[in-house]
């Protein structure tokens, strides 16, 4: 167990609190992994049972642990790479493949010779060219050649199996019911590839004219293949809202911020490969990023905290979660700023249901308003997806959504083809700000609340604190990253090999997405917004969400990143 | 007896959203937090300038 992952609402001694009198509420610490994922909505359910590692640690763990299976390219062994890829497809048997090509089957008549180099006539009429580590001295012109490789299914059982026993470990190390948990991640991972699928089917997918053509198609919803995502957000959501009880059978491996922070530490390497190419505008994201938190925080909190205190009545020890719920970063802020207060455990927990839902709401909407009126302003889209939308996992996720409409968009309508990873990249790094400074947030305002505002008996506050409450899987995608900077600028004649490795790495990272967007669904239980009194909350949540807190994190946005594009690819 | 103190004992480790917010009494915004909200604000206003300067001149975004 990690202070981390818990809201910690305890900074004294038994015989302490017993000298002083305080609430016996203030012992309980709110489990927030559990928080997040919606698993809990009372201070009895939400109270962190002392066992295993937290989810924030083991994300850590496997995230580096993908990353440096996916490096052993370096060392001439793939080892990931029969891993499962999917291609945009009209034929479904030939959308899965694994990633790379020296685990692929290939067939066809050989139409060149150049060494190990065979250039090969396939089936259907199109030349490829195949490097062989047979003897080619016994081969001819015009003889068929075959290589037997892993078929797609194949490939994605592999992905399957490997990932299962990878994250029945974890659910191990998580003290999880693992019997529940193979069950549950089953469920998780097969329904969630096959939205991802579905999402990469021509008729969704496809984005331009040309590529209509090519895959002799006469109409697209052009929703990019990244459409599987919001397919497996509204699996999730159907499962969550309508088929609880299938929701309840694999609850135990519903991990939506286990799955996305995960993702995020894979994230690091392939943006480390993007920063090594443009270093200069690399550091310039990170350094606006940093600076539109700083306003955000400063001025989102203080406008919801007046909004809820002085127009809807509320009482400072549910305002000022409410604040940091609303405003900063949701669950985590919320739980860290009610331990800050002191404020009662049920505090917090409320207004952590209210985000989690609100946060979907956020993750179906924006994206698209990104793509239909910021994509000449890439960038400035990337960072408000990671400002405005709430959660670690909806955020990334509608940077991920965005990514993918903005490039296709641009790419119809003007023919510029912006480089994958920096629309999502701005996303990820703006929130990963965020979540690096709640905790110095909640430490501030333990400072502020209990030196001018009001002090409870025995309060203390921390420097560490600071420690506690901080993301330890920042520390997991700061190590990715930056390793891949390293070697990125100090060995450019590897980048070659870097590329592929985490290329390889992408294709989990892309799984882990997948199954954050599918979970998020399960989790979200609009049925909460009936429930009685709730009203009130989802007033004021809903008037500074969609009343200013978005549009300030627009501007906010815009103000530090108009006119910085992506690079582009050219040729 | 039993099922009575069941009902309590659920009724007090699961407070209820709707009757935590009856009991919310009214506080009046203090001069304090009006004074955090003005600084907060103030302070965030003040820096986007500063930000913005330092992000335009030793950041530059164009490439």
């Amino acid at each position: 167990m990690t202070a981390r992952s818990l809201g910690t609402f305890v900074v004294l001694f038994p015989h302490e609190r017993a000298k002083q009198g305080v609430d016996c509420m203030d012992e309980k610490r709110i489990d927030e992994d559990k928080a997040a994922e919606g698993k809990c909505d009372t201070p009895k359910t939400c109270v962190a049972e002392k066992k295993g590692i937290s989810e924030d640690w083991m994300a850590l763990w496997i995230g580096l642990f993908l990353f440096i299976l996916s490096l052993g390219i370096f060392a001439g062994t793939d080892i990931l790479g029969w891993g499962v890829t999917t291609s945009v497809w009209t034929d479904a048997s030939k959308a899965l493949a694994p990633i790379a090509k020296d685990f692929q089957g290939i067939k066809g008549d050989i139409t060149k010779i150049d060494g190990q180099k065979l250039t090969l006539k396939k089936a259907d009429g199109k030349e490829e060219t195949v490097t062989v580590k047979e003897d080619t001295s016994q081969l001819k012109v015009g003889e068929k050649y075959e290589k037997k490789g892993l078929t797609g299914f194949m490939s994605l059982l592999y992905t399957y199996l490997f990932l299962l026993v990878v994250m029945t470990i974890a659910a191990t190390a998580l003290k999880a019911n693992i019997g529940k948990f193979i069950f549950g991640f089953t469920v998780v991972f097969w329904v969630s590839y096959i939205c991802w699928i579905i999402g990469s089917w021509a008729n969704i997918a496809v984005t331009t004219p040309p590529d209509m053509k090519k895959f002799g198609i006469s109409w697209s919803l052009k929703l990019t293949a990244e459409a599987g995502f919001i397919v497996a957000l509204i699996a999730g959501l159907i499962v969550g809202n309508f088929f609880q009880g299938i929701g309840k059978a694999i609850k135990e491996a519903v991990r939506p911020e286990l799955y996305i922070k995960t993702a995020i530490v894979i994230l690091g390497g392939f943006l480390g490969v993007v920063a090594a190419e443009k270093l200069g505008l690399a550091t310039a994201v990170m350094f606006r990023g940093l600076c539109a938190i700083v306003e955000a925080y400063l001025i989102y909190w203080a406008l919801v905290y007046l909004v809820a205190r002085k127009y809807f009545k509320f009482s400072k020890e549910w305002a000022a979660p409410l604040a940091s719920g609303i405003s900063i970063c949701g669950v985590s802020a919320a739980i860290a700023t009610g331990g800050a207060i002191r404020a009662r455990p049920i505090v917090p927990i409320m207004v952590s249901s209210l985000v989690v839902i609100f946060a979907v709401v956020e993750l179906l909407v924006l994206p698209f308003l990104a793509e239909n009126f910021l994509w000449k302003e890439p960038m400035v889209a990337g960072a408000w997806m990671g400002l405005a939308v709430k959660t670690d996992g909806a955020a990334v996720a509608s940077g991920a959504v965005t990514e993918s409409l903005v490039r296709a968009k641009a790419l119809a309508m003007e023919g510029v083809n912006y480089k994958e990873g920096w629309i999502v990249g701005a996303a990820a790094t703006v929130k990963v700000f965020i979540d690096v400074f709640i905790g110095v947030w909640a430490f501030v305002l333990a400072i502020i609340w209990c030196s001018v505002i009001e002090c409870k008996p025995g309060e203390r506050v921390r420097v560490v604190e600071i420690w506690h409450r901080f993301p330890k899987f920042v520390i997991g995608y700061v190590i990715t990253f930056f390793v891949i900077l390293y070697i990125g600028i100090k060995f450019p004649g590897l980048m070659g090999k870097t590329k592929a490795a985490m290329g390889e790495g992408n294709v989990f990272r892309g799984i882990f997405f997948t199954m954050t967007f599918f979970t998020i669904g399960v989790v979200s239980n609009f049925k909460k917004l009936w429930e009685e009194g709730i009203g009130k909350l989802a007033a004021v949540y809903l008037l500074c969400l969609f009343g200013f807190i978005i549009w300030i994190g627009l501007f906010i946005s815009w103000l530090f990143f108009h006119g910085v594009k992506p690079p582009v690819i050219t040729g | 007896m039993a099922e009575r103190a069941k009902a309590e004992s659920a009724t007090t480790e699961q407070p209820k959203l709707a009757e935590e917010l009856k009991k919310m009494e009214y506080e009046p915004l203090l001069p304090v937090e009006k004074k955090l909200i003005g600084w907060s604000i103030g302070l965030g206003t003040g820096l986007i300038f500063i930000l913005y300067w330092v992000s335009v001149t030793f950041f530059p975004g164009g490439h």
